[in-house]
């Protein structure tokens, strides 16, 4: 069925919610977060690469906290590699942090958008 | 001659009334085959992802709506004319079913925010004065066991809708996010005979969940289950 004379559609979509400013927020942060195209120019190659790299890495420094804290809860981690460990994951993150502020990207830049399988973070 | 394609559809000939699209150019309606393309000329090699264009974008694909259900292209498709013919023609069977899981039918979409805090465990105690680096992984922790616990109830609830709609929409598919408010978007593929059933159903499931906030929009053209990607750069946004 294609044609419905009976039940038209409206002329434009309809939008309904109680919790308007909740969702206005919460979108933003959505479509701030959508990735822009890569052009391949001289000038943008450098934030390109740097952003697919950045998310690697940052894709392994989680993984690594996760590890970390699953040995933490393990118990099989003295106090002091638990401290040492602790203070090697910060200072990973703190590196982080400069490096995306040094190629002005976001939180939201780190990621990847793998299709079908959902995004990389 | 490079095209900017909008989206495929079946037996339309022409367009309404005239239109307008990416950069003002006249949309027209490109024959292969069967099928009924959207398109206008373009001259350029990528297109800004900006509000006037993702507009234009839209309200082409849409213009259709109301006499059949099209195939979106993804947006920032350009080819040539004869890449498209020859992408539509080697494509053609797959392309039809995709019509076909389609055909008369809408895309209505959900989206839920879920209170975070329910979720959340308190913040550790600050126990670790002087030892920064366990404080710092106490709260990974934290912040570890308050993802795992958002995206199981993100699921449950994503299960929970499912239920409540699944005699009504055609096809659905949804997201699920453990770090942000917005928990759980939807989309489902309704028939057009069954709008107001999916209505229903849509306003029986909020009356069941109050402590859940939604949002409901559509119809819209079938993005979610039908956009098509031209070929690698396309899929990879890389132009």
């Amino acid at each position: 069925m294609e044609l419905s004379p009976e039940n038209p559609l409206p002329a434009e979509p309809e939008i309904e919610t109680s919790h308007v400013e909740e969702f206005v927020e919460q979108l933003r942060c959505v479509t701030d977060s959508l990735p822009s195209r890569i052009n391949i120019d001289a000038q943008s190659v450098e934030q390109g690469l740097a952003r697919l790299v950045l998310t690697l890495i940052e894709f392994i420094r989680r993984l690594l906290e996760k590890q970390a804290v699953r040995r933490m809860e393990g118990g099989d981690l003295s106090p002091e590699q638990i401290e040492e460990l602790g203070l090697a994951l910060m200072r990973l993150e703190a590196k982080l942090h400069e490096l995306k502020t040094q190629f002005g990207l976001t939180d939201e830049d780190l990621n990847l958008d793998l299709g079908p399988i959902g995004r990389l973070i | 001659m490079k095209l900017y394609a909008y989206g495929l559809t079946e037996g339309i000939d022409s367009l309404p009334e005239p239109l307008n699209g990416i950069n003002d150019a006249a949309v027209y309606i490109f024959k292969v085959g069967d099928f009924s393309l959207l398109v206008s000329a373009f001259s350029g090699d990528t297109v800004p992802v900006n509000r006037d264009n993702a507009l234009a974008h839209a309200a082409v694909v849409r213009s259709v709506l109301d006499r059949t259900t099209p195939l979106p292209f993804r947006f920032g498709t350009v080819v040539t004319d004869r890449q498209l013919e020859s992408y539509v023609r080697a494509r053609r069977e797959g392309l039809q079913a995709k019509l076909e899981l389609v055909r008369g039918c809408v895309e209505m979409s959900v989206k839920i925010i879920w209170d975070r805090g329910r979720t959340e465990p308190a913040p550790a105690n600050n126990h670790s004065e002087g030892t920064p680096g366990t404080a710092f992984l106490k709260e990974k922790r934290r912040e570890l066991l308050g993802s795992e616990a958002r995206a199981e109830e993100a699921k449950k609830i994503a299960r929970w809708l499912e239920e409540r709609l699944g005699d009504v929409v055609r096809d659905k598919t949804f997201k699920t996010n453990s770090t942000a408010k917005l928990l759980v978007s939807g989309a489902y593929l309704v028939d057009r005979g069954m709008m107001d059933r999916y209505r229903v159903a849509l306003k029986n499931a909020r009356l069941e969940r109050p402590e859940l906030h939604f949002l409901a929009s559509g119809p819209w053209p079938p993005y979610s289950f039908a956009n098509i990607d031209l070929e690698f750069k396309s899929q990879f946004g890389v132009s």
